[in-house]
């Protein structure tokens, strides 16, 4: 028996001073490890859960918010784990809650306000939580969460009608769009029959039109297509696989009709009906088969049917597109663009010919967008372009500058900003006319802006540092601005002398105004060095020693730290290991209950203080004490 | 419990002793009921509750907005929580905007002691409304010249209908139901008077605590009042037995007949008394000095001038036993005094309160074998040994004062109306085979089970 009560009290002991060791830290957050052996202690029985509450209870009491901020997170920690903690604490929840919200007038949060105000709000959302997760058990709880909800009007964060709220917003969305698709299956299943019939009708027109195409290109079969087995066999050893390729594909491309006057109509009319089904009936019918597949019915057959069909539709859609892509019809949009570009860069293109990438030409043909770019890249090949220009032009490009392509070229010659700054032409908003930039400002303007490269190394030597050493000879060090040892370089004759003085030097002249020598020179220019020298060698024995002194401070971190887990781990002989840390961050926490003096705080004192007041009004009554004196004397004069 | 059943079985116990041994028990243990509340639709504080004397089941409240409720302590009107939690919402509620509403906070609410056909509630303006439950209007209406604090209708009565009643006025009027006029006027309080209540033996006796500290004891058929409890005189504990005190002080009980104890009652009342000559009580003694020194005034007036107090400070709630032998009188001194009615005398229990509301008449409550009392101490509701003034229970649940509680004695159950609008219910713990028992018989999904729920 006896043994029990002991080791009650040993328990006991250990519980209130690990609540004491986590409630007595300047921290915003509970140490998670105090935390948990709080737990795995509590745990154990019901006389330690009670002596917990007794004791969070009388911390709650403390004239500190902090301290009071730490015990209200034991006591939410434990109240959402253990139903005996619960009813202790629903005992006197409104003790607790006086405490912890300071709803009582006469019993304000202690300081310092910050962590008060935070202290209230955590208080208020830990007594929702705890309401609603075990509000119907303790009318306590409702009765706190009611009082505080609907008495004082306390605003609560709401966090379960929060979400809720969410969850019903999500849900109507969901409906609606649910709504949304259902109209427009049904307006798809009204309308389907029209959709058919207008697709159908295009198809046949797009078809008609290729048919007319087909039938008015001449024959012109000048090289039969050779089966590519046929010429595997023959001509394997004298025909590379390039070859074949530029060959295969100016077959393909003699294959295709040419636009020309005669079937230009036919053109216009193939390019027009392409446009309308890329750009209206694709989208249409895969925007159908999306509808079709997100839309939710009671009955899916008539849904399954109309989806085959669409696909169906769909695929046979996309193989005519790709007729009239071989017919040659790209999009329409590009064409003219392409017009304007090739007949500036014709030269290039034709050029390129002999360039050993067949497939690139293809690809150039397709995306005419890179076909720009890379005719650019061509004039900066000046070797490429020289043979074939004419002399005027080849003149201009040697002397043209190597320009890298970029966005810069696209308004290239046009001026950016002039003196008034941008064009104000058309411009609709409100226009200074006597505005001017200044001339330095227009040039930074138009500076092109360019890539930083590195210059080749070999055709740049680094310069050695060339200053002379203590022992003989010259620094070889070869840096790019700055010696470690001796300063910045500058160019210096053979003997380590600096052909341009450094500042240090001309200043020290200005002030001796004495002519020097150049032995004189050398000297200080040695002294100089050496000096800085040995500042180098202070600087890293003191690097050394602070080095030192961490690792020191680290170690003994450790130790500190390892001691304090064998506390924890063990009984409450070994708690007082760690007080030291405690009485330091007790300081702390008194530390934080002082108001920081702010410069009006000191004002104040000096000016508002007694004394100064006092000489103040002396000081304003003096004449005036002299005048009344002088009245009270010769009453008559006055 | 068992062994009380056990007991009662086997016939050693007899009925009575076991019903007041289960009463006892379980008035002792009451605690914040959580299965079952009242949905208190006040939107001010609670001044009056009481439960009907005839069925124990109809709770009245008054609350300071001017508004009134029944509620049906017996069904409940809903269930919340799976049918854990039993809400009592009320079947009639009269509030400002009925044609015969109070105009101001509503400070009394009681029920016709015969049945629950009627109801009487008083207001601070001024006036006091006779209410027909069924039809829930205004059957009679009573001007007084001030603000009505208290008012109390005899339980016993059976050959008057009056209505005390305690107000701003320094003269206790009565109000009789049967013409609808006062009947009386019973001077004698120097101040306002805050506590009224009927004697619980006698249907002519009168007791009203007054601002001025003083309790008077009034005989309504005879002028003036007959007593006027001194705190300074005392008897040390509960009156001796009446054995040995019926043959010495046989002249004192007459003096005191109106005030009847059940040890009084065999004899017929006397009627006249105070003025009586004799070997007298020292407080009779004092007023028939008085007496003689003013010859002129009417006997039944003497007592008008005895100054005598029983607080320091003003009476704020009275309340008798059961039995009608003792009275309990709570001060705005934070003092409760227990007085022995037929003596007049002080017991001197103290009873440990700290402090108590002064600025509202409180209401107490006695449980019905006189072995607790409910007295409202800010912003809890404590209980007292009535005999020995220690305390056996603190009641913390309302979130501000505390101002009336009422005790059924039916099924032991205690309610409590404050400041912060609630009527809470304290009843005695529930078993917990019916609470399994409860929720199961409904459908419905069980509620979140409250267990222990370590992560770790």
């Amino acid at each position: 028996m006896e043994w029990e009560v002991d080791e009650g009290k040993e328990a006991a002991a250990v519980v209130v001073g690990l609540i004491e060791k986590a409630t007595n830290s300047t921290k915003p957050d509970l140490d998670p490890r105090i935390l948990k052996s709080i737990k795995s202690v509590v745990r154990h029985s019901d006389l330690e859960l009670r002596l917990a509450v007794e004791n969070l209870m009388n911390l709650m009491k403390r004239d500190h918010s902090q301290v009071r901020y730490l015990a209200l997170a034991i006591i939410h920690e434990l109240f959402m784990r253990s139903k005996v903690f619960r009813r202790l604490i629903v005992e006197n929840l409104e003790q607790l809650l006086s405490l912890s919200v300071g709803f009582r007038r006469n019993q304000p949060l202690p300081a310092p306000p910050a962590i008060a105000s935070k202290l209230r709000l955590k208080a208020i959302e830990f007594l929702e939580r705890w309401n609603t997760a075990f509000g119907i058990h303790y009318r306590q709880l409702r009765l706190g969460y009611d009082y505080l909800k609907n008495t004082l009007r306390f605003q609560f964060p709401n966090l379960q009608a929060n979400a809720a709220r969410a969850q019903q917003e999500r849900r109507e969305r969901e409906l609606r769009t649910k709504e949304i698709l259902l109209k427009k299956y049904e307006l798809l299943n009204s309308n389907l029959p029209s959709i058919k019939h207008e697709v159908k009708s295009m198809v046949d027109e797009i078809n008609e039109c290729l048919e007319i195409l087909q039938s008015c290109k001449e024959p012109n079969l000048p090289l039969s297509p050779i089966n590519e087995e046929e010429e595997e066999e023959y001509f394997e050893e004298f025909r590379s696989l390039e070859l074949r390729q530029i060959r295969d594909n100016s077959l393909k491309e003699a294959d295709k009709v040419q636009e020309n006057s005669e079937n230009k109509v036919v053109f216009d009319a193939l390019r027009e009906l392409y446009k309308l089904l890329v750009t209206k009936h694709i989208v249409a019918v895969q925007e159908s088969i999306s509808v079709l597949i997100r839309v939710e019915l009671s009955d899916n057959r008539v849904r399954d049917s109309m989806l085959k069909e669409f696909i169906d539709t769909r695929n046979h859609l996309k193989t005519i597109k790709k007729k009239c892509e071989e017919a040659g019809c790209a999009l329409s949009v590009n064409t003219t663009d392409e017009g304007g570009e090739e007949d500036i860069w014709e030269e290039g293109t034709s050029e390129r010919f002999d360039i050993p990438k067949p497939n690139k030409q293809s690809e150039d043909r397709d995306h005419d967008v890179s076909r720009s770019k890379d005719s650019l890249k061509i004039i900066n090949n000046k070797a490429v372009c020289d043979a074939d220009l004419d002399p005027l032009k080849s003149k201009l490009m040697g002397e043209a500058p190597v320009m890298k392509w970029g966005s810069f070229l696209d308004n290239w010659g046009s001026v950016m900003a002039n003196q008034r700054g941008l064009e104000v032409e058309g411009h609709w908003g409100r226009v200074d006319y006597d505005a001017v930039i200044p001339a330095n400002k227009i040039a930074e303007l138009n500076i092109q802006a360019t890539v930083y490269e590195e210059e080749e190394e070999d055709d740049k030597e680094i310069q050695q540092c060339g200053a002379p050493l203590k022992k003989g000879g010259l620094c070889t060090r070869r840096d790019l601005k700055i010696c470690p040892f001796h300063g910045t370089i500058v160019p210096r004759d053979n003997q380590g002398k600096p052909l341009i003085d450094d500042d240090n030097y001309l200043s020290e002249v200005k002030e001796n105004l004495v002519s020097v020598s150049t032995e004189e020179l050398v000297k200080q220019a040695v002294n100089n060095v050496r000096e800085r020298d040995a500042a180098k060698k202070r600087e890293y024995y003191d690097n050394k020693k602070e080095m030192k002194r961490a690792k020191l401070a680290k170690v003994r971190g450790h130790n500190d730290a390892v001691l304090r887990d064998a506390a924890l781990a063990s009984t409450s002989a070994t708690c007082s290991i760690g007080e030291d840390v405690e009485t330091r961050e007790k300081n702390s926490l008194a530390k934080m209950l002082k108001k920081k003096v702010s410069v009006k705080d000191r004002l104040g004192r000096r000016l508002l203080n007694r004394k100064a007041t006092a000489r103040a009004t002396q000081l304003m009554n003096l004449g005036d004490d002299d005048h009344s004196k002088y009245r009270e004397a010769f009453p008559n004069q006055w | 419990m068992w062994k009380e059943i056990g007991d009662r079985q086997s016939g050693k116990l007899r009925p009575n002793s076991f019903i007041s041994r289960i009463r006892s028990n379980r008035a002792s243990s009451l605690q914040l009921s959580n299965h079952k509340e009242i949905v208190s639709p006040h939107r001010g504080a609670i001044n009056s509750l009481q439960v009907d004397l005839t069925e124990g089941r109809y709770l009245l409240s008054g609350a300071s907005d001017a508004s009134l409720s029944v509620y049906d302590i017996q069904h409940t009107t809903d269930y919340e929580g799976g049918g854990l939690i039993a809400k009592h919402k009320p079947i009639l509620h009269v509030d400002k905007q009925h044609q015969n509403g109070h105009k101001y906070a509503i400070s009394t609410a009681i029920w016709y002691p015969i049945d629950t056909g009627l109801f009487i509630t008083g207001s601070f303006d001024h006036h006091i409304n006779v209410w027909d439950t069924n039809t829930s209007q205004v059957v009679m209406d009573f001007k007084m010249p001030g603000k009505v604090y208290r008012t109390a209708m005899s339980s016993l009565a059976t050959s008057h209908m009056l209505i005390a009643a305690a107000t701003e006025d320094v003269q206790v009027r009565l109000c009789d139901m049967a013409s609808g006029a006062f009947s009386h006027t019973l001077s004698g309080h120097r101040d306002g008077v805050m506590a009224v209540e009927w004697s619980a033996c006698s249907e002519w006796v009168l007791m009203t605590g007054g601002c001025d500290g003083a309790i008077r004891f009034w005989d309504i058929r005879r002028a003036g009042c007959f007593s006027v409890l001194d705190q300074s005189h005392s008897q040390l504990g509960r009156r001796p037995p009446l054995l040995e005190r019926s043959t010495t002080k046989v002249t004192t009980s007459r003096s005191f007949s109106p005030g009847q104890t059940s040890s009084s009652k065999t004899r017929p009342p006397q009627k006249k008394a105070t003025s009586s000559s004799g070997s007298k009580h020292s407080g009779g003694s004092r007023i028939l000095r008085q007496g003689k020194q003013k010859q002129r005034l009417h006997p039944g007036l003497l007592s008008s001038q005895d100054r005598a107090t029983a607080h320091y400070g003003a009476v704020m709630g009275l309340k008798a036993t059961e039995d009608g032998m003792y009275l309990l009188s709570a001060g705005s001194d934070s003092r409760l005094r227990l007085w022995d009615i037929e003596s007049g005398c002080n017991t001197l229990v103290h009873f440990e309160i700290t402090r108590l509301q002064t600025t509202k008449p409180i209401q107490l409550a006695v449980t019905q074998d006189s072995a607790l009392v409910f007295v409202p101490c800010m912003t809890s509701l404590k209980a007292f040994d009535l005999w020995s003034g220690k305390t056996s229970m603190t009641l913390q649940g309302h979130y501000e004062h505390v101002n009336c509680c009422c005790y059924n004695a039916y099924d032991q159950e205690l309610f409590t109306g404050g400041n912060d609008r609630q009527i809470l219910i304290w009843s005695p713990p529930k078993l917990i085979s019916q609470d399994v028992d409860e929720w199961d018989g409904r459908t419905g999904k069980p509620p979140a089970l409250d267990e222990d729920n370590w992560s770790d």
